[in-house]
């Protein structure tokens, strides 16, 4: 074995030098890797982070929460229902197809037909042809967040995607079980092509040569991206130097991160809040405003963000993190163990009682500590806890049958605005209009509902602010939820790749921008 | 019936005696197990109970390392407990459902072992089948799926309070072949000697001849297997946790620890791993030698594999 | 010995049925594997009707049915998550696992056979002594704690060998390899010791008592009277011998050795077979659970078969007890 090995070495090693000639490459591992290559497949992280590497939207967020113009040069809102899209001249498709508002409809249409976007674009109609490269996007009803929502808009192929494939099916169908085209085959206007893919093993980009965005200094031409699912090894893999980017990067590992002279960290507070919701349908105490204060007052959320999140978290006391319309700088983290006490007397409950709660644990950063955490400490003041965690694929099937008392919910608005907390949260479960439907706690209350609809088509933004504002307010006063931290956003490089300016708060860093000196 | 002086003049304690290994194995494992049983009084504090967990002093690193607290003498973990009290509770929750799922197979394997060895025929042919089936699959996948039905019948909640009782029937229903087969080989060898058909011509029913006769004669591989299957089971139940399929974190058996440490290793928190996995390689280390020591002994002919 | 095989066969079958049961059994159970499709914000209606249409929502015997009358055609299902049939996944899948299982093969023979051998013709040697000692230790220490002990020393703080994955992987006919690069060698490195690690020794001691029992037999006193070669005796006369009890116990042992896969690819995400369990657990990914289950079933009644049959042509007692 050993002879033949130091024969063939040499011929290997030419081999794999072969595959290293072009320069460049920037070798990427995350948690995981995008589960199709048909961008309406899934509303995911994973999923929009690919769409921006071989899609481009039309408009997109900037770092400092903007928007800035994509596919899309200008756009104007030509009355309270429409905003008048003027799209890039001569921009072309991976096919070598030129993009023209044909194909804005046809990506509109769908997502509409799209299981899980049609929720985000329940308030759009099909959109209206102007001219070859304009196009009006119409929503049903005055839609303030219509230019939020258009950062969802990545323009596909619609030639490419037209028509029956070998097998005699239509490409255009979206299919999540089984095989479809769109699954298979990509096109669209995107700085990169995927020309390998192995599911969970690795997936290859390279560039676009026909990219329309020249202005952009982004250099890398080849990126490998590796799914690592467990966060020490990925970080063992960038500190070895076998990986030179990874996403998302584990509290536990940030300071070692940050010493090491090789690599450099970046991140920036997040605006996914982490809850706990404590279901008053199964559990009488819970209908005690009081009980729920205590709950809140014994949960040391400031601890659990210094000690578990490493202080990679922002601590919290409201849904909205700084930066957003609903905001509210008076609701401050309230830890308070003796108040917590004291509330449970007050409340009748001072001997405490028992419950369960459920949370995920490969969801959210050290999500399985965290109510580790947090059901010890609601065992000081006598409620007594039986937690049980579990993978996220069985978790929200659990979460939906509301098998247990307290469950763990953590929420990022899908359009960076206060009111989608509310709606998904917080608002009287309702079956028929859907709203509500993350509300596991049964939280009801007659004003916040009216106050989250009116400020839907709300288009004055400081009547918005205040409205959402107040919304934050009542929640927090009458302990709807327990508010533990937003986590932090993470990226981890090499010092030669410039992370800094290509990441932003959606947590999609815009690869195509990438410099690497 | 063997007593004491019985015991003492003894081949075994003779043995022993001379063996400095195998008494320092017994010495350790007793250590161990005591500490296990009088967890309450040992431990320095209650890893259970919520009074005693301050998130805000997670992760201070054992005495003797920088940082380190004498109130935590090897240190603490990411919740802020004492991890020398989780790992003696963590190895108390390890050796009962050692213990138990051992004294499982071991009634499971016996009897079918004895019954099956002694009438032959279909019943035999029937277990023995069985037996192949069961054994080409291991533990961890029988355990897997039986996890998932569970969990389904019980409600998730409510999990973590059956989870002791679980594994040990996971643990003991799948190894059982180990013991039926050793028992049934035994049998077929005691089965046509003199006093066996001495008792069946004398018209004893087939149940006493093999209860009062048979069965002290496959006492010395039961001991030898039971020994080498503690430290089986241990060691898989240390497996199913490390793969989350086992205990709850909130109560740990080591092999959970060891678990809940390993993201912790490569940043500098190496005791919450390490400690555990030390704890559990003695444990089971000790059990095994004393195995080897009574293999030696007894010379008993075991079923391999 | 057609007795035996037509035996060996049915048991087979009924086996793999038995499994394709239990597997179906579990199927409903094992959580729903849309939530793991669909993004967070999808109406309950529009999963219902989803599952509906994929037929989740029959009666467990019917999708039993429907799975049995596919499987005979070979459709195993279809990976929710790979959307790909599962047969494909894990015959894409199976090469490393079955080149992890090689390689810690490899060097559970090429170790265990001499040191075996060694510590029973020599057994109060030093050496063997210290080897007895060691397998002793060795045995007690589980697999993923030596696989978690290799990746802290060799890859965190030595940085010498990677700690994830299989590395370069070469494409030969639907065989990707990792046995063919500098680099795919480096990659499998640990996870094949950690693989053996449990295995090796219970070998050398398993090699090292048959061994010592052929010694005392009665043939290799007389093969000694006779004043046969020293080394011929061990190597030829006892060594051909310890074989057959090794080879029984190498069959049952491979259920082990799968169960210990799971790990050893957990560990160092290995990108075989029983890291794609683990992650289809994860994922309710029921249709690749099942068919994994099966592949398992299949593979383990395979090589048992096999080695009853070497079994039998070796030591002939077995064939006339099948042919009774």
């Amino acid at each position: 074995m050993q002879k033949l090995f130091t024969r063939l070495f040499p011929i290997l090693l030419v081999l794999l030098l072969a595959g290293f000639v072009q320069a460049k490459t920037m070798k990427l591992a995350m948690d995981a890797d995008p589960v199709s290559l048909d961008p309406h497949m899934q509303l995911s992280g994973g999923m929009l982070q690919y769409s921006h590497m071989v899609f481009d939207p039309l408009v997109r967020w900037t770092k400092e929460t903007s928007i800035e113009g994509r596919l899309a040069e200008k756009w104007e809102r030509k009355d309270e229902k429409t905003v008048r899209f003027f799209l890039k001249k001569g921009v072309k498709f991976h096919s070598g197809n030129e993009l023209t508002a044909a194909d804005v409809i046809w990506t509109v249409k769908r997502l509409k037909d799209s299981v899980d976007f049609k929720g985000i674009f329940e308030q759009f109609e099909i959109p209206v042809q102007v001219d070859k490269y304009t196009v009006d996007i119409i929503t049903k009803v005055p839609y303030p967040l219509l230019i939020n929502t258009a950062t969802y808009i990545f323009p596909m192929d619609s030639q490419f995607y037209s028509g029956t494939d070998a097998k005699g099916t239509d490409k255009g169908v979206i299919n999540k079980t089984g095989y479809s085209f769109a699954n298979d085959n990509a096109s669209g206007t995107g700085k990169y092509t995927v020309v390998e893919r192995q599911q969970g093993v690795k997936v290859v980009f390279k560039e676009f040569k026909g990219y329309w965005d020249e202005a952009s200094p982004g250099n890398v031409e080849e990126i490998v991206l590796t799914p690592i699912k467990n966060d020490a090894t990925r970080v063992a893999a960038l500190l070895s130097g076998d990986v030179d980017f990874i996403m998302p990067v584990p509290p536990q590992d940030m300071d070692r991160i940050e010493k090491a002279s090789n690599v450099k960290l970046v991140t920036m507070s997040g605006t996914r809040i982490i809850t706990l919701q404590l279901n008053q349908q199964r559990v009488e105490a819970f209908k005690n405003e009081k009980v729920r204060q205590a709950i809140v007052y014994a949960i040391n959320n400031a601890g659990i963000a210094k000690k578990l999140m490493k202080g990679r978290a922002t601590v919290g006391g409201q849904n909205s993190p700084n930066g957003y319309l609903g905001y509210n700088a008076d609701l401050t983290p309230r830890y308070d163990l003796k108040k917590a006490k004291q509330l449970m007397k007050d409340a009748g409950y001072e001997k405490g009682f028992e419950i369960s709660m459920i949370a995920p644990n490969n969801r959210y950063v050290n999500d399985e500590k965290i109510a580790e955490a947090a059901a010890s400490m609601l065992g000081k003041i006598g409620i007594k806890v039986n937690l049980k965690t579990m993978p996220k694929a069985q978790y929200w099937d659990k979460f939906d049958e509301q098998v247990a008392d307290v469950q763990m919910i953590g929420w990022h608005s899908d359009t960076e605005d206060t009111g989608n907390f509310f709606e998904f949260l917080l608002m009287c479960p309702n079956k028929e209009t859907g709203y509500g439907q993350y509300n596991s706690g049964h939280y009801c209350n007659a004003e916040v509902d009216a106050l989250t609809l009116a400020v839907q088509s709300e288009t004055d933004d400081v009547k918005r602010t205040a409205m959402l504002k107040k919304m934050e307010k009542i929640a927090y006063d009458e302990a709807a939820f327990v508010p533990l931290h937003w986590q932090d956003l993470s990226w981890a490089g090499k010092t030669n790749l410039q992370i800094a300016p290509i990441v932003n708060v959606m947590n999609f860093p815009y690869f195509g921008d990438l410099v690497i000196e | 019936m063997m007593t004491f002086a019985g015991f003492k003049d003894s081949f075994l304690w003779y043995s022993f005696k001379r063996d400095k290994i195998a008494i320092i194995s017994l010495l350790v494992l007793v250590l161990l197990v005591m500490v296990a049983v009088f967890a309450p009084l040992v431990a320095p504090y209650d890893p259970y109970d919520p009074e005693m967990i301050d998130i805000m002093n997670s992760e201070i690193p054992p005495v003797w390392e920088d940082g380190g607290e004498k109130a935590f003498v090897l240190g603490t973990d990411s919740q802020g407990r004492d991890m020398l009290s989780t790992m003696i509770y963590g190895m108390r929750v390890s050796l009962i459902i050692g213990f138990g799922a051992v004294a499982l197979q071991a009634i499971l394997g016996v009897f079918i072992g004895l019954f099956a060895g002694y009438h032959g025929g279909f019943l035999d042919s029937f277990f023995m089948r069985a037996a192949d089936v069961q054994l080409s699959f291991s533990y961890l996948m029988v355990a897997i799926f039986m996890s998932a039905i569970l969990q389904a019948i019980v409600g998730v909640a409510r999990f973590g309070e059956i989870a002791v009782p679980f594994l040990i029937l996971v643990i003991g229903f799948s190894q059982w072949p180990q013991y039926a087969r050793t028992v049934r080989a035994s049998v077929l060898a005691e089965r046509n000697k003199e006093y066996v058909e001495a008792a069946r011509v004398a018209g004893f029913p087939s149940a006493q001849i093999i209860i009062k006769q048979i069965f002290p004669n496959t006492l010395s591989p039961i001991l030898v297997l039971s020994t080498i299957q503690v430290a089986n089971a241990v060691m898989s139940e240390a497996a199913l946790s490390f793969l989350g399929l086992g205990m709850p974190i909130d109560r740990p058996s080591l092999g959970s620890l060891i678990n809940s440490g390993f993201e912790f290793i490569f940043s500098g928190a190496w005791w919450i791993t390490a400690l555990p996995g030390l704890l559990l390689v003695i444990l089971v280390l000790s059990i095994n030698m004393l195995g080897d020591f009574l293999r030696d002994v007894f010379n008993p002919k075991l079923y391999k594999g | 010995m057609i007795a035996f095989m037509i035996r060996r066969i049915t048991q087979a079958l009924i086996v793999i049925i038995i499994i394709s049961i239990i597997g179906f059994a579990i199927k409903q159970s094992v959580g729903d594997p849309l939530r793991e499709l669909m993004g967070i914000s999808v109406s309950m209606e529009e999963r219902e009707e989803f599952r509906e249409k994929l037929g989740l929502n029959d009666p467990w015997y019917v999708q039993y049915g429907r799975f049995l009358g596919n499987a005979v055609k070979g459709d195993l299902g279809t990976s929710m998550f790979y959307k790909r049939p599962a047969t494909e996944v894990i015959l894409e899948k199976a090469p490393a696992t079955l080149e992890l299982v090689f390689v810690s093969s490899l060097i559970i023979i090429f170790l265990s056979v001499p040191l075996g051998i060694f510590s029973a013709i020599k057994p109060n040697s030093l050496l063997s002594r210290l080897l007895m000692g060691g397998s002793i230790v060795g045995v007690s220490i589980p697999v993923f704690l030596t696989a978690i002990m290799m990746v802290y020393v060799f890859s965190i703080k030595l940085g010498w060998l990677p700690s994830y994955g299989r590395g370069e992987v070469v494409m030969i006919g639907g065989w990707g390899t990792g046995l063919l690069t500098v680099d795919g060698w480096k990659h499998i490195i640990m996870p094949s010791i950690a693989l053996s690690s449990i295995m090796l020794p219970l070998f050398i001691r398993l090699i090292r008592s048959e061994m010592m029992e052929v010694l005392e037999s009665e043939y290799i006193k007389y093969a000694w009277a006779k004043g046969i070669n020293k080394k011929r005796v061990w190597f030829v006369h006892a060594f051909k011998n310890t074989l057959l009890p090794v080879i029984t116990v190498g069959g049952v042992q491979l259920g082990v050795t799968i169960a210990f896969t799971i790990l050893t690819e957990t560990v160092f995400q290995w990108q075989g077979l029983g890291f794609m369990f683990m992650e289809a657990v994860e994922r309710s990914d029921a249709p690749l659970l099942v068919a994994y289950l099966m592949f398992v079933g299949i593979v383990m009644v395979g090589v048992n078969t096999i080695v009853d049959m070497i079994y039998g042509l070796v030591n002939p007692t077995v064939r006339i007890a099948g042919v009774k």
